[in-house]
């Protein structure tokens, strides 16, 4: 490696370093500096716990933050469970079909949120088609729909994230070694043993890069559990609205973004450390 | 591959496939269906078939206005966010050439997974503290920041498909460094650069969160024209709108398959 080439690329680096610095290490030390600090001050002097009590103490918000953990727990349990057969159906299809379903999953992917979070009203809502079927079939009463409700909002969440855990699986499903498969089939394991003890362990790292993608990303939503939980069941993330702009108290929307942050990188960091990011994972 | 599969698990697979397809594609397909109806209240299955709802939409100086804002801002994301990010994905391309590097794809591409929310109220934070309040320049330095882990993938994908001596041939007969940029490295990266580009412009386009916190009080984009009217009782315009979106959420991922020819830059 020579000088030039080093040059290069720190000419090339850091413009997009000096641009996140400002606009993305930045804002996210802000929030640190009023977490912490009376009016983000940092020092000794100004620092300040009366929001964390409050976080602690209040019933609120202590709501907010097992909903939210209930969600992220819930939503990525759900995305490994539909994800992981899909993936492995997806990689057993024929090409030609590959191609579509990839597109079908990236569709809702590259779909506003507020887009699809007002289909899934529409769907779970009091004269939606699932609510007017489950009522023909006298199995709910008149009263009863999924929009507003926890549940619904994870059904909703798991649309969007399903495609982050079965793109993660695919990555990693596909580079597995065709010929241990085959290997595995000659010496007389079945179609399901081989998947069992043959793609199942070797597919672990995708298991595990998916989980933590849709987990970091589910705690972290704000539009669809506004849209489809309403003010009734608010996360973290509504909260962090609700403090900022209608309450106008930063302090406390600061301690819940670092509360919120902190979440995510406990999940995170181990992950991003053990793992090159570059393949497979996060980063893929 | 040796041996057959199950009949079972063929089916299974089968069914599954079908039914995870009608779960992803239902939302889109009931807010398109919506969009349709001949009547004044939003109703699925639609009352009558209609255009109305698109027409009434397309006269509507509100929505018109928010069209224009939204499209200004995604523009001017791109025109930000695909440079930067090109150059750094071009810095990432050769291992040891830049010091932590492990680092600095982590900066680049951590905007991916943690929370907008706290983005947005930390370019409050800073926008209120520095600039008097929110303004269009804290949203479009948000929106560059979550579009710019999305061309620093699509540039890697590409070129991660090219053999990295071609830059060496390049130097070794005599090239500067600007010349093999613009000569070999940009025309090599050129399908990642335009995918990293419709992403790029979806992302703002698409944008919500940021939007919500950072608004200036005249500012409205398209999305926040949808949120406004989800949170009252949305009738079958706001639906078309909705539909129009998903067009063009289906001509990028369209467009970006072309260009990427299967690559996998997105989960």
């Amino acid at each position: 490696m020579s000088r030039s080439d080093r040059t290069e690329a720190a000419l090339l680096a850091a413009p997009g370093v000096l641009v996140l610095g400002a606009v993305f290490v930045l804002p996210i030390a802000a929030v640190l500096a009023y977490g912490f600090f009376r009016d983000g001050v940092p020092s000794l002097a100004a620092l300040d716990w009366t929001s964390w009590s409050r976080l602690f103490a209040d019933d609120y918000y202590l709501g907010l933050a097992t909903r939210t953990l209930r969600l992220g727990l819930v939503v990525t349990l759900a995305a490994l469970l539909i994800g992981y057969p899909l993936a492995i159906a997806i990689d057993a299809a024929p090409r030609r079909w590959r191609t579509w379903l990839v597109l079908a999953l990236l569709l809702p992917l590259m779909t506003s949120v507020v887009v699809r979070s007002f289909g899934w009203l529409v769907i779970l809502g009091r004269n939606g088609p699932i609510v007017q079927w489950l009522r023909e079939l006298d199995l709910v009463d008149r009263r009863f729909q999924l929009a507003y409700t926890e549940t619904g909002i994870a059904i909703a969440m798991v649309q969007v994230l399903l495609p982050y855990m079965v793109l993660t699986l695919l990555g990693v499903i596909g580079q597995i070694d065709r010929r241990l498969l085959e290997a595995a089939r000659v010496m007389g394991a079945g179609w399901w043993t081989a998947l069992a003890r043959v793609t199942l362990p070797l597919s672990w790292p995708g298991v595990v890069g998916g989980s933590v993608l849709v987990f970091a990303v589910t705690v972290g939503s704000f539009i669809t559990p506004v849209l489809i939980g309403g003010l009734k069941l608010p996360v973290l993330a509504s909260g962090i609205y609700a403090s900022a702009i209608s309450e106008n108290d930063w302090p406390m929307a600061a301690v819940q973004s670092v509360a919120l942050f902190a979440v995510v990188l406990i999940v995170l960091l181990p992950y991003a450390l053990v793992t090159r990011p570059a393949r497979g994972g996060v980063a893929r | 591959m040796i041996g057959e599969r199950p009949f079972a698990a063929t089916v299974a697979m089968l069914l599954l496939l079908l039914l995870v397809g009608v779960f992803l594609l239902a939302p889109l397909a009931v807010v398109a269906a919506a969009s349709l109806s001949a009547g004044g209240f939003l109703v699925f299955p639609p009352q009558g078939l209609s255009l109305r709802w698109y027409a009434d939409v397309w006269g509507d100086p509100r929505y018109v206005q928010a069209a224009w804002t939204s499209l200004g801002l995604a523009l001017i994301t791109v025109a930000i966010a695909v440079p930067l990010g090109t150059a750094a994905a071009l810095s990432l391309r050769r291992p040891g050439a830049l010091p932590l590097r492990g680092l600095w794809e982590f900066l680049f591409l951590s905007p991916l997974v943690l929370p907008a929310v706290v983005l947005a109220i930390g370019l409050l934070i800073l926008a209120s503290n520095l600039a008097g309040g929110p303004s269009k320049a804290a949203l479009v330095a948000g929106h560059v920041v979550i579009a710019l882990p999305y061309v620093v993938r699509t540039v890697t994908a590409v070129l991660a498909g090219v053999d990295p001596a071609t830059d060496d041939a390049a130097r070794v007969m005599g090239a500067s460094a600007w010349q093999r940029l613009s000569m070999v490295t940009l025309p090599q990266a050129k399908a990642g650069i335009a995918a990293g580009a419709v992403l790029a412009f979806i992302v703002s386009f698409d944008d919500a969160v940021l939007v919500l916190f950072l608004r200036a009080p005249t500012l409205e984009t398209i999305p926040l024209r949808i949120y406004a009217g989800l949170e009252f009782s949305p009738d079958p315009g706001v639906a078309a709108v909705s539909t129009c979106l998903i067009l063009l959420a289906a001509v990028a991922v369209g467009v970006t398959d072309r260009l990427l020819g299967g690559k996998q830059v997105v989960g």
